[in-house]
């Protein structure tokens, strides 16, 4: 899955960070926080070819339902999409 | 009309109080050159370029202080502020800035934007730092040749409007002093018109860095003159209401006496400096913060984790004079560890000029509430 702006990812003090770079400085209004799961999907997605991709990964990962997965999946999915991350 | 307030995001505050905890260096101010385009008498870096050569000291190359900035990132540095003297005056700055943001590092820079032009331009317009602050030193052609030297005021107002019409995130300084004192309507009218937050201080730190020991000596107004020009300024930029509040707040506060029995210390440096940010100096010092003479690490002698480690350690024993504890002006006055030791030489000691500005701040506020 196609990340389209520039980010840069960076763990501090136990936080997940994604630092603008580039023209995305302009509408990125300065830094994004990922929470952990949000941190695990990041990871994932330039080697995701779909949503499913992700969900088996995070299945493998978590000791959650499929439904509670999806859900969770698609929210930080919709947000990326939202903000014309990705 | 009212200019642009800027407010720090949430994130910012967070990362800090998380790293005080955890002793991180969380934003990092990097002053690349001592050298400028202008040559303001209040300055407290520039250093013409004989003064330099006498100095017998040299600028760090891009290297270095890209290896700086990488183990202070690698340490958690996530906010880096580039400054100097003028930051453009460096012919290799965008091989320093890019090489930091490259590294994930959020870069904001302080320039006089007297050189944001052609190709410099195009350049930040293309990969823009987060912010950029913009020094403004008068409201005309004649106050920039009077203050810096050069009358270059209608060209950096240009280049405001430029980054502005990009989208480029600018806040302006302005340094309140003799030399430009009369401009100050003029500028808050430039702020509105340009929509950008103006930060300004009629209070200017002794130069002692480049003045050596003359401490609370420095071209400066008069501490009487600082107070009513920050009392003029305030006018400007709040709403009739808002002054008003802002004057009975200071006139209630100043009629509160201090809980408990006095202290024979001091507080502690009551800001990030030494605690989650850093100075580094041209010449390759760190300091907790640029207006302070010590303590003094080198991180290119011992590493960036032991010069970090020694600032933190050292920074935590400042303590401010002990009669400002207890003072009943403390809430309104702008005393902190680096006014004290510039004023006067020692962090414990009362910084008088300081002490002459709040009481007539205190004053003029008194003046203002009784005439209603």
């Amino acid at each position: 899955m196609k990340i389209k702006k520039e980010l840069i990812i960076r763990e501090i003090a136990g936080d997940t960070i994604l630092v603008p770079v580039g023209k995305t400085v302009y509408d990125s209004n300065g830094l994004f926080v990922l929470n952990e799961l949000g941190a695990f999907i990041w990871k994932l997605l330039p080697a995701a070819t779909n949503e499913n991709d992700i969900m088996e990964a995070v299945l493998r990962e978590y000791d959650v339902s499929r439904e509670e997965a999806q859900k969770d999946i698609s929210e930080f999915l919709e947000k990326l999409k939202d903000m014309g991350i990705l | 009309m009212q200019i642009k307030k800027n407010t720090e995001p949430y994130l910012s505050t967070y990362l800090h109080g998380k790293g005080r905890k955890l002793g991180l260096p969380i934003a990092g101010n990097f002053e690349l050159t001592a050298r400028c385009n202008f040559n303001c008498p209040m300055c407290y870096v520039h250093m013409t370029p004989e003064q330099l050569k006498a100095s017998g000291k040299s600028e760090l190359t891009a290297t270095q202080w890209l290896e700086i900035a990488k183990q202070a990132k690698d340490r958690g540095m996530i906010f880096a502020l580039l400054t100097g003297g003028e930051p453009l005056v460096r012919k290799d700055f965008f091989e320093i800035y890019r090489g930091m943001k490259d590294m994930g590092i959020l870069i904001s820079i302080n320039s006089n934007g007297s050189m944001l032009t052609g190709e410099v331009l195009e350049k930040f317009l293309a990969d823009p730092p987060a912010r950029f602050n913009i020094s403004l030193y008068g409201g005309s052609n004649e106050t920039y040749t009077n203050m810096c030297g050069l009358p270059v005021y209608d060209r950096v107002k240009n280049n405001i409007r430029a980054l502005r019409r990009a989208g480029v995130d600018v806040s302006l300084n302005l340094s309140i002093t003799p030399y430009n004192q009369q401009d100050i309507a003029w500028i808050y009218a430039d702020a509105v018109e340009l929509d950008v937050n103006v930060k300004a201080s009629s209070y200017m730190y002794p130069s002692i860095r480049v003045n050596g020991e003359q401490y609370g000596c420095g071209n400066r107004l008069r501490p009487q003159e600082a107070a009513a020009l920050g009392h003029a300024w305030d006018k400007l930029r709040f709403s009739k209401e808002e002054f008003r509040l802002r004057m009975e707040s200071i006139c209630n506060l100043t009629q509160i006496e201090p809980d408990g029995c006095p202290l024979e210390e001091g507080e502690g440096v009551q800001c990030r400096a030494g605690f989650t940010s850093f100075w580094m100096t041209w010449d390759g010092r760190m300091l907790p913060c640029g207006m302070m003479p010590g303590p003094t690490a080198y991180p290119l002698k011992t590493g960036f984790e032991k010069a970090w480690e020694y600032i933190r350690e050292e920074t935590a024993k400042i303590r401010t004079p002990a009669q400002c504890v207890h003072c009943t002006k403390k809430s309104v006055c702008s005393m902190c560890a680096a006014v004290c030791v510039t004023e006067s030489g020692a962090y414990d000691k009362v910084p008088s000029y300081v002490c002459r500005q709040t009481d007539e701040s205190i004053r003029l506020a008194q003046e203002f509430c009784e005439k209603g």
